[in-house]
């Protein structure tokens, strides 16, 4: 049993139920919005939200935000398993996950990541998912950043195998040639600056638009055509 | 951030549970980034203070006023001691410093927070004896009324009166009315403490 892949609840340790909150608003919000595009994921995810590039590139495709900063695998399977996609038919996912499961390999992080997937797939049957690679950090080399690059050598060959599912990394754009990683992308070495943002969304909008684009066709989506897309 | 078993007072570096070290390399940024820099006001804290930097905010409103930030996600009162005993406040003599930490204190009762601001509030006024303190009143948080709300505002309270005879510090609440009459929070104002609108 992969532990990645067990859908788990965030614990209130703290004491003001902010997780079970941010997860009750956004079962509320699938009653009412018709998203085109929901992005799923961890702070990465959410954080994006707050930022200039969400409300000129990702808003006007109607996408939903359904980000909570630090979640596992297990918690956005759990989520997703308890009415985060209730109500809502979006044409493509946005999943972005994996960095914050510490206590699991990489093996498992990618089974975890494609569980997630797989039950994408089967609950949004008109939806296409896109897989984001998770991103480097750290200041320097570290191990989690060699864990990361497994998870994301591991993605790249096993989401393409799971259907209409794009694997994205852009995470060479982020460590320069000393192998050091830049406070004006990553203000802390892990989350995104403003215009970290920027050089993620450029790729991402336009796999994104590409992607409706297809989804728009009436034609039948064969195997061959999304593996097209599978940008590395 | 979980309960942490360390005094608010006692200086305590984070220790590198995840394996990237990013804490520390934030620590020595800070210190380096202080070197040959003349900041007239530094803001140190928890999120709230990083997160300030990263939005239009930060260059409209502090920047100009010749601001350095040295916030960090998480940390508590320990935290923040440990790194301004630790070179943060060696190469610069700023006019004001901004303090704005103790929502991350888990574990700890306000007595203790409050303990842990003043330790704080005494090494900044050790080393830049010159320097004014701005601290910053803790914000509510939670979608609903909760203890950690009921603990903020005892922190508040309990700080307010401790820096009341105090010349060189003063203490402001930043809390424009966050708390609606049904006593929620609208995400709108607050996503989570690590992101947060500016709306203050």
């Amino acid at each position: 049993m992969n532990p990645a892949a067990q859908p788990l609840p965030v614990q209130d340790v703290q004491g003001d139920a902010r997780w079970i909150s941010q997860h009750e608003r956004f079962v509320q919000e699938c009653k009412d919005a018709e998203p085109d595009v929901l992005f799923i994921g961890d702070s990465m995810v959410q954080l994006m939200q707050q930022h200039e590039v969400w409300r000129d590139l990702f808003s006007p495709l109607h996408a939903l935000n359904f980000g909570l900063a630090g979640d596992t695998t297990c918690n956005v399977l759990w989520r997703i398993q308890n009415g985060e996609l209730q109500n809502i038919q979006p044409k493509v996912v946005v999943l972005w996950v994996g960095t914050n499961n510490h206590q699991h390999t990489a093996e498992q992080v990618s089974g975890g990541v494609t569980a997630i997937t797989q039950i994408l797939i089967s609950q949004l049957p008109r939806a296409k998912i896109i897989v984001l690679g998770l991103l480097p950090r750290g200041e320097h080399q570290n191990s989690l950043r060699e864990k990361n690059a497994v998870v994301n050598e591991l993605l790249r060959s096993s989401v393409p195998q799971l259907g209409p599912a794009q694997f994205l990394d852009v995470s060479a754009e982020f460590v320069q040639s000393d192998g050091s990683i830049s406070k004006h992308d990553m203000f802390d070495f892990l989350h995104l600056t403003a215009a970290g943002y920027q050089t993620l969304s450029k790729p991402l909008h336009d796999l994104l638009l590409q992607t409706l684009e297809e989804t728009s066709d009436s034609a039948p989506h064969t195997q061959s055509v999304s593996s097209q897309f599978d940008l590395l | 951030m979980s309960e942490d078993s360390h005094p608010a007072d006692s200086p305590t570096p984070c220790q590198d549970i995840q394996g990237d070290g990013r804490w520390m390399s934030l620590h020595n940024r800070f210190v380096s980034d202080s070197k040959g820099k003349e900041p007239d006001v530094l803001f140190v804290g928890d999120s709230l203070v990083q997160l300030l930097h990263e939005f239009e905010v930060w260059r409209k409103l502090f920047s100009p006023l010749h601001a350095l930030n040295f916030g960090v996600s998480g940390d508590a009162t320990q935290h923040v001691l440990w790194r301004l005993i630790n070179g943060e406040l060696d190469y610069i003599s700023p006019k004001v410093v901004v303090l704005w930490v103790g929502t991350n204190n888990h574990g700890h009762t306000p007595e203790q927070i409050c303990g842990g601001i003043m330790a704080i509030i005494n090494v900044i006024h050790q080393k830049l004896p010159h320097a004014h303190t701005l601290v910053l009143g803790l914000l509510p948080r939670g979608k609903n009324p909760n203890p950690l709300r009921e603990r903020n505002a005892s922190v508040n309270a309990l700080v307010q009166a401790e820096v009341a005879s105090l010349s060189h510090v003063s203490f402001l609440d930043v809390d424009p009315g966050f708390i609606h009459s049904d006593g929620s929070i609208l995400h709108q104002d607050m996503k989570q403490p690590l992101s947060r609108k500016h709306a203050v």
